[in-house]
């Protein structure tokens, strides 16, 4: 009895050993580095994990990143609990404001694939927008419809209900989705809009890119709308989309490139970067569902330094890393946008 | 007599037809509640040896020693184990003396109406849901000052308080009274009575009401999604920022669709369920203890 | 001639006053600590509600039969959720209660002493799996033997009912309400457990001496004596269950509509706040979320309040008649 007793007592004090010496410790072992912590969107977390140790050994700052969600993101920013946000959703003006001195600095630039799980089929599934809404709108909900069967005759479409998958929680991929859906689809603008979450009508709801990717790896005749590193990381197949040209693109560097082409050539505010849907002129390539993704940092705060070296660094160097992940380098025009915001980070 | 003359209703040995669909009833009762059991037990077995299966063959030195990875690489649950570690240490160090002066206000000093009103208020606590203690943590606490450890522990703190004052309380009604009137007969003062002679009496059962509550709150993730969910992803002992956590880790690596993750998440659910039925085997040790001590040594 | 001869071990004038002190200071903390929990749970509720007052104000209690959980037009409503959080308890209760009184009945009137310390002791630990590795099994095992096995079978031998209706899908109010009664069965059979084995020996006895069965003297003799006792453990179980939101968060598909089937996505009151608040998008939509908080721990209190009473009128009704 005194003996258990005892031995509780002895392991609480090792822990607390322990505590007090890895907090005296804990600055140390990073050097004399500093550290940044952020959080947000799971769409850009490829990237940033290719970015974080190139920066210990460029700077020796210690970045640290928690994926999750745009809306996480956002939230932890706004209470200032990291010291920078990440998300894919540009911020609305209520959140600007309750931001309270924030600067939205676009830092990648990818597009958001439409995944799906069909095993048997013999070709790639190509889908026209309208087909894409009808199927989150619960209007299309076998993958045998002749809608779908217009474009995909030959594939050999099986008599499945289709289970389209949404992300459950905030999420900048939901809102560069349904920002999509919305254009292409009044009934959807109409009844759910565009935002970080909706309404969705129909479906599954999963946390997260490896969430909703997740989903449909073990659902047959599911398909969902993820960042395109995720569908090729977990080796779903990608469908084809089809633009305004009238032709089908998948997202790839060049039809990413292509729907960002149509940008103005001066960027004023970010609200101006929006790229989905693109206009018939971006080409034939161009992929309607790409977006960029942003990071949110405080115009003022006891980080600024490492803040604008981190991210000066991320919109230049880091683009580099991007190519393999499908991350397309920032066009010029939205490089030099970023470095005039960077500069707001004065601290 | 012939065999459909009405036989003695208390005659157990006869044959009529009500008395074999009796039997017969009786026979299906037994069935059921064997058949009822067998299902609890299988129920545990399927969920426990998957948990085994899939996650023993993960568990290597480098899983228990490295912190959790960055995108495509296999991480460990290091981090995870310490923080959940400090969180639930500190979360027992602020509830257990505070549940055990309750209870001892409830069955030494409090009038009949005050304990049972404080005993309901116990079991109204206990009954408020996880996910609403976090919610409130979050507004109290986190909300202006950010995610920490410490926000974490009070929270898992306020779970474990009413399972410990309870059976702190019980433990105290059962220690029986002669040794209390017999002490205090001798001149020893009452806060001494119980300090001294109730409380070491009762001790095995308290421990086996705190080593429960360990083990409920050391799974418990619904206050952790509030308290302690942004984090850097390293072994760190800081326990004013937030640090990761067992559950957390497992409630995130469920839902991955990478087969690494997934492994990762059976991994540490073994981890998390080991300890948790160490801890219910050293609470049958407590108890075995208790009911000695309470037959008289 | 008496003399009162002074002991010399009595406590000194001092010495009492200092004893008196001691015990003044000993029950004076120990009824700070009991009022300061009381308080935590007074302030518990205060604060949960006053979170949520703005959304209470602006939506009204429509907000308890709106269906709708629209961010980006700003409408929302609580009957979804109630609706699913409603459902899958119930239907964990319907199932898990009958079985945890099977197994109580096993455990006290089948089992050898020697059978049933085990067994009871595996019905234990199903209650220390902790909810989000019951989850894990539910989305990587559970989910899909329900989504392939379980929901065909039902769709071809009871299609017919509404509630075994339409397509089958891993994550839906069927799983949830089965990962639900696997938690609920160890707290409802404990409970059965103990009342069964208080039924005093003599009634039971003297029902078999009069030549019924032991199932009749158990149905005719034991359960209307635990009768208020079950209720109470069926209340207990609801609370449980209604309040459980990591495990439900992970099998029951975040969906947003109401179908009278049981197998596509759904969402609860927890299941919904977990999925959604860290990362609420706008001080509207935090404050809806913590309007379904506020529900759900009001239906929480409701039924652990209800269960408290009905367990004292039962031990009052006990000792008035056994007293």
């Amino acid at each position: 009895m005194k003996r258990a007793l005892g031995l509780m007592l002895i392991v609480a004090a090792v822990v607390a050993i322990g505590a007090a010496v890895g907090s005296a410790t804990a600055a140390q072992s990073h050097g004399q580095g500093t550290s940044l912590t952020g959080a947000g969107a799971t769409f850009p977390y490829p990237l940033i994990s290719k970015w974080i140790p190139a920066v210990g050994l460029a700077y020796g700052i210690n970045v640290n990143y928690s994926p999750i969600g745009s809306g996480g993101g956002i939230a932890a920013i706004t209470a200032r609990t990291v010291d920078f946000g990440a998300s894919d959703a540009p911020l609305s003006p209520d959140q600007l404001t309750a931001c309270k001195g924030c600067v939205v600095v676009p830092w990648a630039l990818s597009a958001i694939s439409v995944p799906y799980n069909l095993p048997g089929l013999r070709c790639v599934l190509r889908f026209t927008p309208s087909v894409l809404a009808g199927i989150y709108l619960g209007e299309i909900t076998n993958w045998k419809d002749p809608k779908i069967a217009a474009q995909n005759g030959s594939c050999g479409l099986p008599d499945l209900k289709i289970t389209p998958v949404h992300r459950s929680d905030n999420s900048g991929s939901s809102y560069a989705f349904t920002d999509y859906l919305s254009n292409v689809s009044p009934t959807w603008q109409s009844k759910y809009g565009t935002g970080v979450n909706a309404q969705w009508p129909v479906g599954i709801g999963a946390k997260g890119s490896s969430g909703v990717a997740g989903v449909v790896t073990k659902t047959v005749g599911a398909l969902t709308y993820v960042d395109v590193a995720y569908s090729l990381k977990n080796n779903l197949r990608i469908s084809w989309i089809q633009n305004k040209a009238g032709k089908f693109a998948s997202p790839g560097l060049r039809s990413i490139q292509a729907a960002a082409s149509v940008l103005p050539k001066k960027i004023t505010d970010f609200t101006q970067l929006k790229l989905v849907d693109p206009p018939a002129n971006a080409g034939a390539l161009a992929y309607p569902i790409s977006t960029f993704t942003y990071v949110i940092a405080p115009t003022s705060s006891s980080k600024s330094a490492d803040l604008r070296k981190f991210i000066y660094w991320a919109v230049t160097q880091g683009q580099s890393f991007g190519r393999p992940l499908l991350f397309q380098p920032l066009p010029l025009q939205v490089q030099a946008f970023a470095f005039r915001e960077i500069k707001k980070i004065q601290g | 007599m012939s065999a459909t003359d009405i036989t003695d209703p208390f005659d157990l040995t006869s044959r009529s037809n009500n008395l074999v669909r009796r039997r017969r009833v009786e026979r299906l009762v037994s069935v059921l509640a064997i058949l009822s059991a067998v299902a609890a037990v299988v129920l545990l077995a399927l969920v426990l040896g998957t948990v085994l299966f899939k996650g023993l063959s993960q568990l290597d030195l480098a899983f228990f020693t490295k912190p959790a990875a960055l995108y495509g690489v296999k991480g460990g649950i290091a981090d995870a184990l310490v923080g959940s570690l400090l969180i639930v240490l500190m979360a027992m160090l602020m509830a257990v003396p505070v549940a055990i002066l309750v209870a001892i206000y409830v069955a030494e000093y409090a009038g009949p109406k005050a304990a049972s009103a404080f005993r309901v208020m116990l079991d109204v606590l206990n009954g408020v849901p996880a996910i609403i203690v976090g919610i409130f943590i979050y507004g109290l606490l986190v909300v202006g000052h950010g995610q920490s450890a410490v926000y974490a522990s009070i929270s898992l703190a306020i779970l474990m308080v009413p399972m410990v004052a309870r059976a702190t309380q019980e433990m105290l009604e059962l220690v029986p009274r002669h040794l209390r009137e017999a002490s205090l007969a001798l001149g020893v003062p009452r806060w001494r009575t119980v300090a001294s002679i109730v409380l070491p009496t009762a001790i095995g059962g308290i421990l086996t009401g705190v080593v429960i509550a360990v083990a409920r709150v050391a799974g418990e993730t619904a206050p952790l999604l509030f308290t302690s969910s942004i984090t850097q992803n390293q072994i760190s002992f800081n326990i004013h920022n937030a640090l990761p956590t067992l559950p957390l880790r497992i409630f995130t690596l469920s839902e991955s669709p990478s087969p690494d993750d997934q492994a990762a998440a059976w991994a540490a659910a073994f981890v998390l369920i080991a300890f948790v039925l160490v801890m219910n085997i050293l609470a049958k040790v407590f108890a075995g203890r208790k009911r000695r001590s309470l037959e008289g040594r | 001639m008496s003399t009162v001869v002074p002991d010399p071990e009595a406590p000194t004038a001092i010495e009492r006053r200092g004893i008196r002190l001691g015990d003044a200071l000993f029950k004076g903390v120990a009824l700070v600590a009991a009022v300061g929990v009381a308080a935590v749970l007074g302030l518990l509720t205060y604060k949960v509600f006053a979170l949520a007052w703005p959304a209470i104000q602006r939506e009204g209690l429509s907000f308890l039969w709106t269906q709708a959980w629209n961010p980006n037009t700003n409408v929302y409503g609580a009957l979804t959720f109630i609706y699913g959080t409603v459902v899958t308890s119930v239907i964990a209760l319907l199932i898990a209660t009958p079985l945890s009184i099977a197994i109580a009945l096993f455990l006290t009137e089948i089992a050898s002493k020697r059978v049933a310390a085990p067994i009871a002791t595996m019905v234990e630990l199903l209650a220390a799996i902790p909810s989000v590795v019951l989850g894990l099994w539910g989305i990587l095992v559970f989910g899909p033997w329900v989504a392939n096995h379980l929901e065909p079978f039902l769709t071809q031998w009871f299609g017919f009912l509404p509630i075994f209706s339409g397509d089958p899908s891993q994550a839906g109010l069927l799983p949830a309400a089965l990962v639900l009664t696997i938690m609920i069965i160890p707290i409802t059979s404990a409970i059965c457990r103990e009342l069964f084995s208080r039924v005093p020996r003599d009634l039971s006895d003297g029902s078999l001496a009069l030549g019924s069965t032991r199932w009749e003297a158990i149905r005719r003799v034991a359960i209307p004596y635990v009768a208020p006792g079950i209720s109470a453990a069926v209340l207990l179980g609801l609370g449980r269950a209604f309040g459980e939101a990591i495990a439900v968060n992970q099998v029951i598909g975040n969906g947003n509509t109401i179908s009278r089937s049981l197998f596509p996505p759904a969402d609860t009151l927890g299941s919904r706040i977990a999925s959604s608040y860290v990362g609420a998008s706008s001080v509207i939509e935090a404050q809806s979320l913590l309007y379904l908080g506020a529900i759900l721990l009001v239906i929480s209190l409701i039924t652990n309040v209800s269960a408290q009473m009905i367990v004292n009128r039962f031990q009052k009704a006990r000792r008035l008649s056994t007293g």
